[in-house]
């Protein structure tokens, strides 16, 4: 087993991972920027490293610092968690030239599943179902319109180096397909340095469904069920759940044993996600390969709590050498479960991003409810990072129950000196289309804008009255989060006026 | 709630009753404003202090440029003396890998630019001047 892992990431997810180790019996050391010297998970770990200033590229993305961190503390693995190196081929093979043991997939497997050409063709050649599409060599606009008119309209423009849904242009006749391949190859080029595009039919009001699926190094490959994703916004997840209600037993049983082929297709080893475009519903759906995330997933809790297993565990067990601890047989879905990103965005502004001191915060408890976060009461969130504060996960025995549940604990989640999207979480859990399990994934970039402006706007009438209650008695203050709300009864007091609320 | 009363839970947590219902508030402030949670909602009262953060957003003019929150400065399409029109972009922020375009309020002339790209700017501070 390994003995004393890096953990090189921040947030929610290393601590997510220092659990595991200790649980596990494993060493933990902790990295960490400038900015983060405070967070919780450099005080929970039983080492923490300085690796550089707050801009990423100098800290959480610099290899060099981090391996130096890894060696310097006698470190035996390296968990990379997601985003930041998670997925950089050249970094996990760092890893391994430095003697280390990377918790996650051989660089090898990164790299097929890096290029999106690359992959689709192996996809392909696997058996796995793919979206109709076309890489022409000639990227002329000619060879071009060719092959969108092959392909059939409506179409997508994607980067073939790319994601996050960078540069990615959907045409919907031919009149705009020359606008809109020069505009791919402009974003293209500059955010990945390589102008290959490739076109895609254009799946209307698909569902986002994916697969996990868990390797180990004796041959063993099982999928461990699906999530459905399909609430996102600009491609930013906001709420998953599963079982997806459109999967018929016949169309899981296939999407399984799909992303199943497509693991073993790369060789693929421990956990990885095979993502998918849902068309329709029941035994007629039909499902295409996007493409796999080789690292674990944001949304992994609502696997382990459906399927009742410890992903980050087995991650640890695999990448020790043990064989996977479960076997396809033996994994059964049982209930369901909800995931909410709690991000710091203020919906009622666009989703602007927030920063500020958490000056009140408090994480809702009880049965079938986690809430696995990065920051704690007087965390200050910064500029720098992914603006994902915590992650709400509920478990209970049917759907309904369970967005009871989820609307039962955003209520009871408390964070105060910075908006957050919790009112937007609250409406689409309440609203006719998620109640119906109908949203697909372009709902929210439609209708996100609505949902937002119908969060009510007007402080509750019980708020005023203990706004007015300590305005009267101003020894009431002390109990403020954190008495320090002025001095009481100076012209400047913040209690003198009710004018400029924003709901 | 005509007859209710207010009780101090501690932690910043207050209870509401009347003879109807009973509903838990939170409320928390520092030095620029108070903010107050109940049942998921959240609500600001921006304080009317005399502290620099306050004092900085009275200061603010049509002829300003301000960053909306903490942010890097990417981009600056704008020198000194250079005409720009109303909704142009004439400086691009990075925060939380979001980029936030700042279009110019009004047409004018560039006045004065007070940021240089790289820089870490706070919200309320003043990024450019136009005449």
């Amino acid at each position: 087993m390994i003995r004393r892992l890096l953990i090189a990431n921040r947030g929610e997810i290393a601590r997510r991972i220092l659990r595991a180790c200790r649980e596990l019996g494993i060493e933990t050391v902790a990295v960490y920027s400038d900015a983060d010297a405070a967070a919780p998970h450099v005080s929970e770990a039983d080492r923490a490293i300085r690796i550089g200033p707050p801009p990423a590229r100098e800290s959480y993305l610099n290899i060099d610092a981090i391996l130096g961190a890894a060696t310097a503390s006698q470190c035996d693995a390296v968990h990379p968690g997601y985003g930041f190196l998670s997925e950089r081929a050249a970094f996990a093979r760092a890893v391994e030239t430095a003697g280390l043991t990377f918790v996650g997939p051989p660089a090898s497997a990164l790299e097929a599943m890096g290029s999106k050409v690359g992959a689709r063709k192996l996809m392909t050649n696997a058996g796995v179902p793919v979206v109709p599409g076309e890489t022409p060599a000639d990227q002329s606009d000619g060879s071009m319109t060719a092959a969108a008119q092959k392909v059939g309209f409506p179409l997508l423009i994607k980067p073939a180096a790319g994601g996050g849904g960078i540069g990615m242009k959907a045409v919907h006749d031919e009149s705009g397909l020359a606008g809109a391949l020069a505009a791919a190859r402009r974003e293209a080029k500059a955010s990945f340095g390589n102008d290959t595009l490739y076109i895609e039919r254009l799946i209307e009001k698909p569902r986002h469904v994916e697969i996990q699926v868990f390797a180990d190094n004796y041959g063993n490959t099982v999928h461990v069920f699906e999530r459905e994703c399909s609430a996102q916004r600009r491609h930013q997840k906001v709420i998953e759940e599963s079982p997806c209600a459109a999967l018929s037993a016949s169309v899981r049983g296939r999407m399984g044993a799909a992303a199943v082929a497509a693991a073993q297709a790369v060789g693929y080893r421990n956990a990885g996600t095979c993502e998918f475009l849902l068309e329709g519903d029941g035994d007629s759906a039909r499902f295409y390969f996007l493409e796999m995330n080789t690292r674990l997933q944001v949304e992994h809790p609502v696997t382990e709590a459906v399927v009742g297993i410890d992903l980050v565990h087995a991650q640890l067990r695999v990448a020790s050498g043990e064989k996977l601890p479960f076997s396809q047989d033996s994994l059964t879905q049982r209930g369901h479960a909800i995931e909410c990103r709690i991000y710091a965005e203020d919906p009622a502004q666009g989703f602007l991003p927030q920063a500020g001191p958490l000056l009140l915060y408090r994480e809702p408890q009880g049965p079938g409810i986690r809430v696995d976060s990065g920051v704690k009461k007087g965390s200050e969130v910064s500029v720098h990072y992914d603006p994902m504060l915590a992650k709400l996960i509920v478990h209970a025995s049917t759907r309904e129950e369970a967005r009871r549940r989820a609307i039962t604990a955003l209520r009871d989640f408390a964070i105060l000196g910075i908006r957050t999207n919790i009112p937007f979480l609250l409406e689409i859990l309440d609203h006719q289309k998620f109640v119906d399990a109908s949203i697909d994934t372009e709902f929210l970039d439609r209708e996100g804008a609505a949902i937002a402006s119908s969060i009510p706007q007007e402080m509750p009438n019980a708020a005023a009255l203990v706004i007015e209650a300590i305005r009267k008695n101003p020894a009431l203050r002390q109990n403020d989060a954190l008495g320090t709300g002025g001095t009481p009864g100076t012209p400047a007091d913040p209690f003198e006026s009710l004018g400029s609320w924003r709901g | 709630m005509d007859k209710h009363s207010v009780h101090a839970l501690g932690d910043g947590w207050f209870l509401v009753e009347d003879d109807e219902r009973r509903v838990r508030v939170a409320v928390a402030s520092n030095a620029d404003g108070t903010w107050v949670f109940m049942d998921g909602q959240v609500a600001r009262l921006d304080s009317g202090t005399q502290g620099p953060a306050a004092s900085r957003r009275r200061s603010r003019g049509p002829q300003d440029v301000m960053s909306p929150m903490p942010a890097t400065v990417v981009a600056i399409n704008a020198i000194p003396g250079q005409a720009v029109t109303e909704g142009e972009t004439i400086i691009v922020l990075e925060a939380m890998k979001m980029e936030l375009p700042i279009k110019a309020p009004r047409s004018g002339v560039v006045k004065a630019v007070h940021c240089a790209k790289g820089d870490l700017v706070q919200p309320g501070v003043n990024l450019l001047e136009l005449d």
